[in-house]
């Protein structure tokens, strides 16, 4: 059991979501040498600092991300991508890298408000906006409308395109969308979903529409 | 990806003093504009770009759709393309531009997207995008191991032995058909550029793909007036259904008068080095009756000089069948 | 068709117990993991696919900021060779570890590996890393020949002779079949593109080796790892908590895995290496393009007399994959003269390896593209040429078939597709301007077990835990082994925790074959057995425990209560109160079984079937195709979550459309490489591509298979598929396309 599952378990252990471990804690001790993950707060980050020396960065640039409502002041690479910067330096790991060059929409997230993909952004042009990744939306025991919908009409197999899907449909809820399918699937074809769970995922944007 | 220098001006000035001290505008520039990044930054993952310093214009006010005193409009570089395609007076006026951008690459792209940055969108010829690869382009005088290899999406128009590199933009194609303007400011002050002169073709300098200089800004393009009873369309022919570029693409503009056609625009996409205007087509439909043959004969006419590569003959048919049924379904609009 | 009670959890449409976490970017995937001190490694791609590497220039990549090493044959220190075990152990498509000579094999070969404190400096240092190469021609000559092939290649599943299976006489009774089809399919290189990208981070303890890795199989990954470093299993820990799939491609370690391994020992800190999605087509598998003759002779009724199946497919210099298109012919209908047989093509490509459904999806593109033409040239209906030649026993070996309803599948599919309408003459058929093509085909995968181990806890706090070392691939794995606990403890799904991917957990299967399903589950059953058993002892045993004087066996648990048989479960005691009475936190249970699937002395043919009706749209004027309407039916044993189940198929019907549609890996003839190496040259279905498509499940339970007669399905759905839409694409066209993808300048005439 991980150190967020003991954080965030109700005492009740009937009312306890489902469990599942993420290679810390007690199976983690069956093994010498093994070396834990770090746990992730509840905004869904992990605290490198404790025993991280830091990277060396020659160059960096002062930042300041304001992230799911949280300001970030950081040194980076100015070549760092907005996805690389939430993923690796912010650690919010939500967010996936698919392609690394727009051709997939598994980076997706919001600037502003509008949907755009992190890979083909540099950090930097970001300074100061306003970026809500998927650990912004919801969680396990609050989440978003599109995100239970997911859920519900099993909108995804592996769950990789998954947070790219997501940030994607709560996006168009709010774009010029006609009220059909096809529509729909228009403007979802910026997020690959190779193991094919297009059928689900707009069932799953429809409901949600339709009780908007 | 090549260190760089990130620079965001405070002002339109400062930004071009500092673009006029690259080498180049073209391939190879050692200063470049960021905009949306959707090029820049995919190009500079794969070191075919490499600047020294990026300058940020995003926050320069170039983002404003207006207005033009004489009826037409004015699109600020930094405009998103989604912010374009969505205006009113665009989905009013110049239905073809909506169309044409709300079919390119996907809803994200769109909404980072500049009007700047897609009039110097590059092409997605593989060999160009990999270094390891000998590309004219990248490359002058290295060679076109595309004209030997996999060219199935590459240009039938335009082409020359060194380069056969198609120019992807979708935007670009319905504001040739529009006859749009292009406002630069340079180091020099102020000038403009009509749409058919900003491209040029690869000839024996595939990597001068424009008119830009050092220091060069595109700040705005402007539409002339709508033409009054305008029939607008975009049409795209790909592969899939979506997230794709063209296969052969066409924008038409058709006013038509009893049953003749008084007034055509015609461009292609997705066949051309560059967004490919058709005279020969607009020729071959002004005072003729809307039907048909007559636009048969138009897109044979548009395709009368393609030249194929090994692997890309069918585009040429594609694109005729392309532009006959885009002018059809455009007069019955 | 059910035998359980009416709570009970299986078959049941189940959202997933991990899905809350897939949907809030909770769900760790390998390169989700962070570690402090963490580096970051990009490998060097070879640019060249035959030569030799003279020399590596890394001085400018080492000096540049950030940079904590350049590594290469010098200075990577040992790997050894991890070498092939009887079954499914240590298995790796690419036996040669990377860096262990200077021969470059294939494009994208990794020749170094830049280590630095970001992505962004080591990025930058693999880029600037210089090769000198003595470059040879290289062969990636798409039209295939059969080279100078062994009599037999070994497999994992066992030897397949050249001519792998044979019966009658077919070249005779092919010569004088009064009605013949004589003509060759291929299918081109594909790669599997998981959205995923491979990856693997590498942490070392002392002697202790701890790696993060996307793989499908991590008891399998151990072995090979522990080999190519020298280790004991015990010291080998690999981990797979959430897998973005994988297609095959991720089934057993590719080079970049050790090079990671290698790296963290020589810097003593955590190394990360994420294989790029160009390297993905390079590095890391494909599936093999394929060449298929098929012969077929019939008589004028259209039995058939005469069936030949020899193919050949294209291979690395390096690898030894056996692409086995002839998986499912000997079986799949009856005829008494057959052939199957292969031949290999040496090419200077990256290994090949199983892609989704391997051999048998591209080998029943061809056979059932074959059986539509023969239908085409008999003038008669395919499906009932299909009827016409269903066998009544695997004719390949005389066994009886454990399920097969192969006959139901056409019957029930044709009915919900209405193919009774379909008028046969080509274009004939139109709808809101467009024409239709209406195209069918069949199915078939293999069906079976591998071995399995798990163990079960029943705990104090009322919950209960099982684990296994295979891994959830996105086909629902977590949620089916919550399913199981349920079943047999009666506890809701809410209170069951699985822990998988993880090889400290007792040996699982890898996620593959589509067997994981079929192989754990009586592993489950017989841990939650034991755990059970050892529970009841306690009831007996236990001081204070209303169960004190019982016999064990006069003992139940049911809906997570313990009561006595004779009085019924009305007053049972919730096994979490009998525990905290004994002072014990949990009971846990183990079990195991064995693997059946590719067994020496099958008692019975063991496969699921299925098959495909798909309508296609044409519109000539713009050259414009689309699916348009998919019914499937699957005849693959009892469905444990119609939910997920439903989704599996589906997806692998879109995927199906990306095979006879889009999907081509194009090797550049001038340098050997794959030139469409991302997701905008290399096209996968997109969602505006993506029909209705209408699943039906048989569901009679295979009880051959295991005690609940259910089989896996990842892989089925895309058998048949290409096959059906080529021959939508002939109805609305009237082109027959035998070499996919299906392109537009095929259809432009």
């Amino acid at each position: 059991m991980s150190n967020d599952d003991l954080k965030s378990q109700p005492a009740d252990p009937t009312r306890r979501k489902f469990l599942l471990t993420s290679g810390s804690g007690v199976a983690a001790s069956l093994v010498v040498g093994y070396v834990p993950a770090l746990a992730r707060d509840a905004a869904g980050e992990v605290d490198l600092a404790p025993t991280a020396e830091g990277p060396n960065i020659e160059g960096a640039v002062p930042i300041t991300l304001r992230i799911n409502g949280r300001e970030h002041s950081l040194r980076i690479d100015p070549r760092t991508t907005l996805l690389d910067c939430i993923r690796e330096t912010v650690t919010l790991t939500g967010t996936k890298k698919g392609c690394d060059h727009g051709q997939c929409g598994a980076c997706t997230v919001h600037v502003n408000g509008k949907r755009v993909l992190s890979c083909l952004n540099l950090a930097l042009m970001h300074d100061g906006e306003e970026i809500t990744t998927v650990e912004g939306l919801g969680t396990p025991d609050a989440m978003h409308p599109m995100q239970a919908a997911f859920l519900a009409c099993d909108a995804y197999q592996c769950g990789y395109c998954t947070s790219g899907q997501i940030m994607s449909a709560v996006a168009l809820l709010k774009e010029p969308c006609g009220t059909d399918d096809a529509s729909v699937k228009e403007l979802m074809s910026g997020n690959i979903c190779r193991c094919g769970a297009y059928s689900n995922i707009v069932a799953a944007i429809q409901q949600v529409r339709k009780n908007v | 990806m090549h260190i760089f220098e990130f620079i965001r001006p405070t002002d339109p000035a400062a930004a071009i003093a500092a673009a006029a001290q690259s080498k180049t505008a073209q391939q190879g520039a050692d200063v470049r504009f960021m905009g949306g990044g959707t090029t820049l930054i995919d190009l500079m993952k794969l070191n075919v770009e490499t600047p020294d310093r990026v300058l940020d214009i995003n926050r320069l006010s170039l983002d404003k759709i207006e207005d033009t005193a004489d009826g037409g409009l004015k699109i600020g570089a930094t405009v998103r393309n989604s912010d374009l395609a969505n205006h009113p007076k665009v989905q009013k006026d110049y239905l073809v531009l909506s169309q044409a951008i709300l079919n390119g690459a996907s809803a994200q792209i769109r909404n980072m997207a500049t009007v700047g940055g897609n009039l110097l969108q590059r092409t997605r010829c593989v060999y160009f995008r990999d270094t390891a690869m000998s590309c004219n382009k990248r490359e002058p005088g290295s060679g076109c191991p595309a004209i030997t290899g996999h060219n199935r999406t590459l240009a039938i128009l335009g082409t020359s032995e060194h380069c056969i590199a198609t120019n992807p933009s979708d935007m670009c194609v319905a504001m040739a058909a529009l006859e749009a303007t292009i406002h630069v400011q340079g180091s020099k002050g102020s000038r403009v550029v009509s749409f058919g002169d900003f491209h040029l073709l690869p000839g024996n300098t595939p990597h001068r793909e424009t008119v830009l200089e050092p220091g060069d800004l595109i700040t705005h393009v402007t539409l002339p007036p709508p033409v009054v009873g305008s029939k607008q369309l975009y049409l795209k022919l790909r592969d899939r259904a979506s997230y794709e570029f063209a296969l052969a693409s066409a924008a038409v503009m058709l006013t038509i008068a009893s049953g003749r056609i008084t007034h055509a625009r015609v461009a292609l996409g997705g066949v051309g080095t560059k967004p490919w205007r058709s005279p020969e087509a607009e020729t071959a439909l002004a005072g003729k009756p809307a039907n048909d043959a007559t636009f048969r004969q138009a897109a044979e006419a548009a395709l009368r000089n393609a030249k194929a590569q090994s692997e890309n003959k069918f585009k040429i048919e594609l694109a005729r069948r392309c532009l006959t049924y885009a002018l059809k379904m455009a007069s019955m609009s | 068709m059910t035998e359980t009670s009416t709570t009970s959890p299986i078959g049941r449409d189940t959202p997933r117990v991990d899905g809350p976490r897939k949907v809030t970017g909770l769900a760790q995937y390998t390169s989700d993991f962070l570690f402090p001190g963490m580096l970051y490694g990009v490998p060097v791609e070879a640019t060249i696919a035959n030569g030799k590497l003279l020399a590596l220039d890394t001085v400018a990549a080492e000096k540049m900021p950030g940079v904590r090493a350049v590594f290469h044959r010098a200075n990577i220190g040992r790997i050894f060779r991890s070498t092939p075990a009887p079954g499914f152990d240590r298995v790796c498509e690419e036996r040669r570890p990377p860096f262990e000579d200077d021969v470059i094999q294939y494009y994208g070969q990794y020749i170094a590996l830049a280590v630095a404190d970001t992505f962004e400096a080591a990025k930058a240092a693999a880029d600037a890393v210089r090769a000198t190469y003595a470059k040879e021609k290289s062969n990636v000559e798409a039209r295939l020949e059969a080279g100078h092939d062994p009599d037999v290649v070994f497999t994992t599943y066992g030897p397949v002779p050249r001519e792998q299976s044979k019966r009658g006489d077919p070249e005779g009774a092919f010569a004088s079949a009064p009605v013949k089809l004589d003509e060759t399919y291929v299918t081109p290189a594909e790669t599997h593109n998981p959205l995923e990208l491979h990856a693997t981070t590498a942490i070392w303890d002392g002697t202790m080796l701890t790696l993060y890795d996307s793989t499908q199989g991590v008891v399998n990954a151990r072995s090979v790892l522990a080999q190519m470093f020298g280790l004991p299993k015990e010291n080998v820990r690999v981990i797979s908590k959430f897998l973005g799939s994988g297609f095959g491609g991720k089934l057993y370690p590719w080079t970049h895995v050790p090079l990671a391994a290698a790296a963290a020992r020589q810097l003593g800190k955590p190394v990360k290496l994420v294989v790029s999605r160009k390297m993905m087509f390079q590095s890391v598998g494909h599936r093999a393009r394929t060449q298929q003759r098929m012969r077929l002779g019939a008589t004028r009724e259209g039995k058939l007399v005469s069936l030949m199946h020899d193919y050949v497919y294209h291979m690395s210099m390096l690898g030894d994959y056996h692409e086995d298109c002839g998986e499912a012919t000997p079986f799949h209908y009856s005829v008494p003269n057959l052939r199957a047989s292969f031949g290999r093509a040496r090419r200077n490509i990256g290994a090949t390896a199983d892609m989704r459904g391997p051999g048998a999806v591209p080998g029943l593109y061809a056979t059932e593209s074959a059986m539509n033409e023969l239908a085409d040239n008999l003038k008669m209906d395919p499906v009932q040429l299909r009827l016409l030649n269903e066998p009544r026993l695997d004719e390949s070996n005389g066994l009886l078939f454990s399920s097969r309803h192969y006959v139901e599948c056409l019957n029930v599919g044709a009915e919900k597709f209405g193919w009774a309408k379909r008028n046969p003459a080509i274009g004939s058929m139109k709808r809101d301007g467009l024409t239709l093509g209406w195209g069918m085909a069949g199915a078939a995968w293999i069906a079976g077990r591998f071995e399995a181990a798990a163990n079960v806890q029943l705990r104090d706090d009322g919950t209960v835990r099982v684990a296994c070392a295979t891994q959830d691939i996105g086909t629902g794995t977590y949620t089916i082994l919550a399913q199981l606990a349920s079943e047999k403890t009666g506890v809701p799904l809410d209170n069951i925790e699985v822990e998988l991917g993880d090889s400290a957990l007792p040996d699982g299967p890898i996620s593959g074959g589509s067997l994981a399903t079929s192989s754990v589950i009586p592993a489950v059953f017989k841990a939650a057995d034991q755990a059970i058993a050892s529970l009841l002892i306690i009831a007996v045993t236990t001081p204070g425990s209303p169960f004190l004087g019982h016999k064990p066996d006069d003992l139940a648990l049911e809906g997570g209560r313990i009561f006595v048989k004779a009085e019924g479960p009305g007053k049972g005691v919730p096994f979490g109160d009998l525990l905290r009475r004994a002072n014990a936190r949990l009971v846990t249970g183990s079990g195991s079984a064995e693997m059946t699937a590719f067994a020496p002395n099958p008692k019975f043919s063991k496969h699921s079937f299925g098959c495909h009706f798909v309508e296609v749209t044409w519109q000539a004027e713009i050259a414009r195709l689309r699916v348009s309407r998919v019914v499937t039916v699957m005849d693959a044993g009892r469905i444990l979550n119609p939910l997920t189940g439903r989704n599996q198929i589906q997806g692998a019907v879109v995927m199906g459309i990306g095979m006879a549609l889009f999907e081509e890996t194009i090797y550049d003839p001038q340098n050997g490489a794959p030139i469409n190496s991302n997701l905008a040259d290399y096209m996968v279905t997109v969602n505006a591509d993506a029909p209705p498509i209408d699943v039906t499940f048989l569901d009679y339970p295979d009880k051959e298979i295991n005690e609940l007669g259910a089989r896996g399905i990842g892989e089925i759905g895309l058998a048949g598929i290409a096959a059906a839409i080529t021959d939508a694409v002939h109805h609305a066209t009237g082109v027959r396309v035998r070499e996919l993808p299906v392109r537009i300048e095929n259809l432009l005439v």
